[in-house]
């Protein structure tokens, strides 16, 4: 009896630690607006109602924690709501991980959001399966804004004939080298071409054992594409209807060929082969000289090693140019949505000139392609040459089996590149699968 | 082993050098993540470990429990993982009982039906349990999570409190019929007074369980005043690179009520075991 | 928590109810069992059975679309599906790996620890930290451990133990990549074996050992003859516990491998997840989860068999 006496006792305390640290956590927002609507929704009330009051939407994004969510969520949200005094705006914050299995889930429910931001090589998937409202039926001034934002970002929304979606920022891998590695191993400035790149590796891999010229995490497109596009090979036809003769043609296989070189002659960092790697540690620990990497790179990296002595350039030219591939968000609308005006409201606000600029501020690449001439942009330290490499960026293939795609031809890159099967065998077979995808 | 007063010397030596070495083995990871959680800008994990950081710094803690909404998590998963313990063990309770003490058309059907629900994968059921949890109005309300938190704890807390209740000495209970009380007087007079290890065990598993919870708190919940720690953990996470610093000290806050919650239990049941059960 | 222990003693099915309670009781019993088998019913077996459902179909995720019944087509579609039989070897292998190991590492530290007096708790509490630790953090060590060529593991067979000549790619290769998991898989399971074992080893009284040491056994002896068939029912129910866990695999291969290289650690689960939200195929997932389902009932039924004594069976 006494024992159970502690235990209640434990309990107990529990319950009230749980109390204390409610009654000193601070205000939260207030929920009330979120908690109606809720109701509203599972009450099923008819619809109209909700929109000659003020209405709530909810848009789920993967903003950073750190920075991005509070900006959000302090700054922009209050400013939109004073100026549409009827939309009040619930922000949810989604781990990126875990972001597709927690909105399919809602789709398949019923319940998605209003709007979300995501990923670019999600949208045209979502469109697909009818979960998405075509902006440029919905929204009377769409032309306005498909102006206004770079072809290549906007390209990502367009499916069947019509845009769903509209980008919201965007990025691109630019190339970062080491220059102690480089002033160590006698290499003069960062490598313009394909021959240079090579070059460089050899006098890299003379500095010694556990110095690797190159790292990527693995073969995914995100990784290959860059190459295969540089050498003027791509993976489908410019209309994506075939694989064929594209993912196994010349200029693909000589990217292929080339990265394969890397690996065997141990200029690249055996990660790519599984495993992944530490591509920053590696960087600041002069391990490894060259990584590919986006504009979120040089504010963090700073903090990590805020005395390392690095530089930013173009991809190395192949027979295709200096290419990258174009990674960013893009903001959509969800057929479920209760009220898509407001909606659409919200999607005017996060594409104005002014809110472009001030995400650009907190490290998000604005699209609008007047922003490039501002002063915020301009002189910014770092985002000139990421803009200069989206000038020749591609999108990665828009389609609605992209994932599949992406397996298929991640997995057929791994096993060439740990040489489990010859170039033919790899990725013609998955040239032959990608066919099929793409005629279903 | 038991007690040999003859094996002290080079034997003791020698067994705690191996338990000292195993502890070792296991602690160094922890001792790891403690040390990175002092330190800032922990994108990269330094290696090999450094026991003490360079410049070492309490901000991660700072920052983990004044950013965004990590104090209301706290509290909404104290209120989820006591409240949903305490129905667990209270309704495991009473079925393990039911199974243990009477005899019904059925009963070893049923049980091994609930058994085997130990044993299905539940990854798969997620979308069916988001679609019921719609229908029934438990999305976005801790109340809806401990429903599923408890009843998915059920199987294995009912099968473990059904084999202790078998061992619980009938004549006691006779004796109580014999002087009129009924069932829910044994019940909560002697069934479970008598049973403070095996509750106190199940307590801790079903804890452990909840505490950590993840996938479907973060489904169904999209009111960010209603959501639990793992969450606030995870949201810790970037896209494109992780403060590992930060997420260590968010964690190991998060661990805190657990690891007092085990050392306190551990001594309770250690102790009701060896007096109650044997004698 | 010698409770535990009782169970094999009254088996599953096997319980030895007293005679008494008859239908006048029905009533009570339903009282003791409604809110367990409401709970029960509603959110564990319908969710269940709207997923075996769905496993008969090629499911659509969004609402308005129309799903297609597909018969068996998904469960024919996982026997020919050369990954998904390489998935349930590495399932079958994990488990084989992990059990023993978690259950050997366990008893010999619950073994020790019940011989020592001093910093017992203390130690205890050291070995159980791994189970509270979240699964996130300590995959994500090992993979930074058993990183190549400069990872903490390499180091050590490398520079300090001089065991092997070059460093080894512990997840670039298919044959090394699952190792990891499993040492991770054990590592982390150890304190809840031990725990459990610890509690069923401070049942035994200790005249028994002292009787053993008049005759003069050793302690080989008295762990093989004593020790071992006393917590006989203790060991056969972490045994039993292990071997679900272990075929469930999810977390530990999910963070370390995510099924890499080149699919080749894929265990059952994964591989289900990635058919199910990476590629919207529900219906393939679903037809995965159940037919491993199958495969482990069907393990019980054998294990139960298997594990019970003759003597056992009243």
């Amino acid at each position: 009896m006494k024992s159970s006496m502690k235990l209640l006792t434990l309990m107990g305390i529990l319950v009230s630690g749980a109390m204390i640290l409610g009654a000193c956590a601070p205000a939260v927002a207030p929920t009330s607006e979120a908690e109606t609507q809720e109701q509203g929704e599972e009450a099923q009330q008819p619809e109209v109602q909700a929109e000659a009051e003020s209405v709530t939407i909810q848009f789920w994004h993967t903003y950073s924690i750190e920075t991005e969510t509070p900006f959000l969520q302090d700054v922009l949200i209050p400013e939109f709501e004073a100026s549409h005094p009827n939309i009040k705006v619930e922000q949810v914050q989604v781990p990126y991980d875990e972001f597709r299995r927690k909105l399919l889930t809602a789709i398949s429910g019923g319940t998605a959001p209003d709007l979300i931001r995501a990923d670019i090589i999600w949208v045209p998937e979502f469109a697909d399966m009818g979960a998405l409202v075509a902006l440029d039926e919905f929204m009377p001034d769409f032309s306005t804004y498909q102006d206004a934002v770079f072809p290549g970002a906007l390209a990502t929304n367009f499916l069947n004939d019509h845009y769903y979606g509209l980008p919201l920022d965007t990025n691109t891998r630019v190339l970062v080298y080491n220059n102690d590695m480089f002033t160590a191993a006698g290499v003069q400035g960062p490598p313009t071409t394909m021959e240079e790149f090579l070059t460089a590796c050899e006098q890299i891999k003379a500095l010694g054992e556990g110095k690797y010229c190159f790292a990527d995490g693995g073969t995914y497109a995100w990784a290959v594409n860059p190459w295969i596009w540089s050498f003027g090979g791509d993976v489908t036809d410019p209309d994506i209807t075939m694989a064929s003769g594209f993912l196994d043609g010349p200029n693909t296989q000589a990217a292929y060929e080339f990265l394969k070189n890397l690996v065997d002659q141990g200029y690249m960092h055996p990660g790519i082969l599984g495993g992944g790697v530490d591509a920053w540690g590696g960087f600041g620990n002069d391990e490894i000289a060259m990584i590919l990497e986006g504009p979120w790179f040089p504010p963090i990296f700073a903090g990590m090693f805020p005395d390392k002595d690095y530089g930013l350039a173009l991809m190395p030219a192949g027979e295709g140019g200096p290419v990258s591939v174009v990674g960013g968000e893009d903001i959509v609308m969800f057929q479920q949505s209760q009220n898509k005006e407001a909606s659409a409201e919200f999607i005017r606000f996060m594409l104005s000139e002014d809110v472009q600029l001030r995400w650009s501020e907190v490290g998000q690449l604005t699209v609008l392609a007047s922003a490039i001439e501002s002063d915020t942009i301009q002189n910014h330290p770092f985002f000139g040459i990421f803009l200069e490499q989206l000038k020749t960026a591609k999108a990665r293939t828009p389609h609605p089996a992209w994932t599949k795609i992406e397996e298929t031809y991640n997995l057929a890159g791994g096993s060439y590149l740990a040489g489990s099967a010859s170039f033919e065998e790899a990725l013609g077979g998955a040239a032959i699968t990608i066919d099929g995808l793409l005629g279903q | 082993m038991g007690q040999k007063t003859s094996s002290m010397g080079a034997a003791t030596m020698f067994r705690y050098l191996i338990l000292i070495g195993g502890a070792i083995i296991m602690v160094v990871p922890f001792l790891w993540m403690v040390s990175t959680s002092f330190k800032e800008y922990a994108y990269v994990i330094e290696f090999p470990p450094k026991l003490i950081p360079e410049a070492p710094t309490l901000n991660n803690f700072v920052e983990a429990w004044t950013t965004g909404q990590f104090q209301v998590y706290f509290k909404n998963s104290m209120i989820v993982a006591v409240i949903s313990v305490v129905l667990a063990v209270l309704i495991s309770a009473m079925m393990a009982y039911a199974f243990a003490r009477f005899r019904f058309p059925g009963k070893e059907i049923l049980f091994f039906s609930i058994l085997l629900l130990l044993m299905v994968p539940n990854i798969i059921g997620i979308i069916p349990q988001f679609l019921l949890a719609k229908a029934l109005g438990l999305r976005n309300s801790l109340f809806g999570l401990i429903l599923f938190y408890v009843a998915t704890s059920l199987p294995l807390n009912t099968f473990l409190l059904r084999g202790f209740f078998e061992t619980l000495p009938r004549e006691l209970e006779d004796a109580m019929l014999i002087d009129g009380a009924n069932y829910f007087t044994i019940f909560t007079r002697m069934v479970l007074p008598l049973s403070k290890p095996a509750l106190a065990t199940v307590s801790i598993f079903s804890l452990l369980g909840f505490w950590d919870e993840y996938i479907l708190a973060l489904t169904f919940i999209d009111d960010q005043t209603k959501r639990t720690l793992p969450i606030a953990i995870a949201s810790f996470h970037g896209q494109h690179g992780t403060d590992w610093g930060l997420v260590f000290a968010a964690s190991l806050i998060a661990m805190i009520p657990i690891v007092a919650l085990y050392i306190v239990l551990q001594r309770y049941f250690t102790a009701g075991l060896t007096g109650a059960i044997k004698g | 928590m010698d409770f535990l222990s009782r169970w094999v003693n009254k088996p599953v099915g096997m319980g030895v109810v007293k005679k008494g309670p008859g239908s006048r009781q029905l009533p009570i019993v339903f009282v003791f069992l409604l809110p367990g088998i409401f709970l029960f019913l509603v959110f564990n077996i319908y969710p269940l059975l709207k997923a075996f459902q769905i496993s008969f179909y090629d499911w659509s995720i969004v609402p308005t679309n129309p799903s297609t019944f597909v018969g068996l087509d998904n469960y024919a579609q996982a026997l020919a599906d050369p990954i998904a039989r390489l998935a349930f070897r590495n399932t079958v292998l994990y488990t084989m790996i992990t059990v023993p190991g978690q259950i050997v590492l366990a008893l010999a530290a619950a073994l020790l620890l019940n011989s020592i007096v001093r910093g017992k708790v203390f130690l205890r509490t050291l070995y159980y930290l791994p189970v509270i630790t979240s699964w996130v953090i300590v995959s994500l060590l090992f993979r930074y451990m058993f990183q190549s060529p400069n990872g903490f593991i390499n180091y050590l067979l490398v520079n300090v133990l001089h065991l092997v000549e070059s460093p080894i790619g512990w997840l670039q290769s298919a044959s090394t990549a699952m190792i990891p998991v499993w040492l991770l898989g054990i590592w982390k399971g150890i304190g809840w074996s031990m725990v459990i074992f610890l509690a069923a080893l401070q049942t035994i009284p200790a005249e028994i050992y002292e009787a053993a040491d008049i005759d003069g056994a050793g302690n080989f002896h008295k762990l093989m003859r004593i020790t071992l068939p006393l917590i006989r029912p203790t060991l056969v129910f972490v045994v039993v516990m292990l071997i679900i866990g272990g075929l469930n695999v999810f977390l530990p291969v999910a963070l370390v491998t995510n099924g890499g290289p080149l699919q080749q650690t894929e265990v059952v689960l994964t591989y289900m997840y990635h058919q199910a939200f990476d590629f919207l195929e529900f219906g393939y997932g679903s037809a995965l989860a159940f037919m491993m389902a199958i495969f482990i009932v069907s393990l019980s039924f054998i294990q139960l068999r298997f594990f019970r004594q003759p003597e056992e069976i009243f």
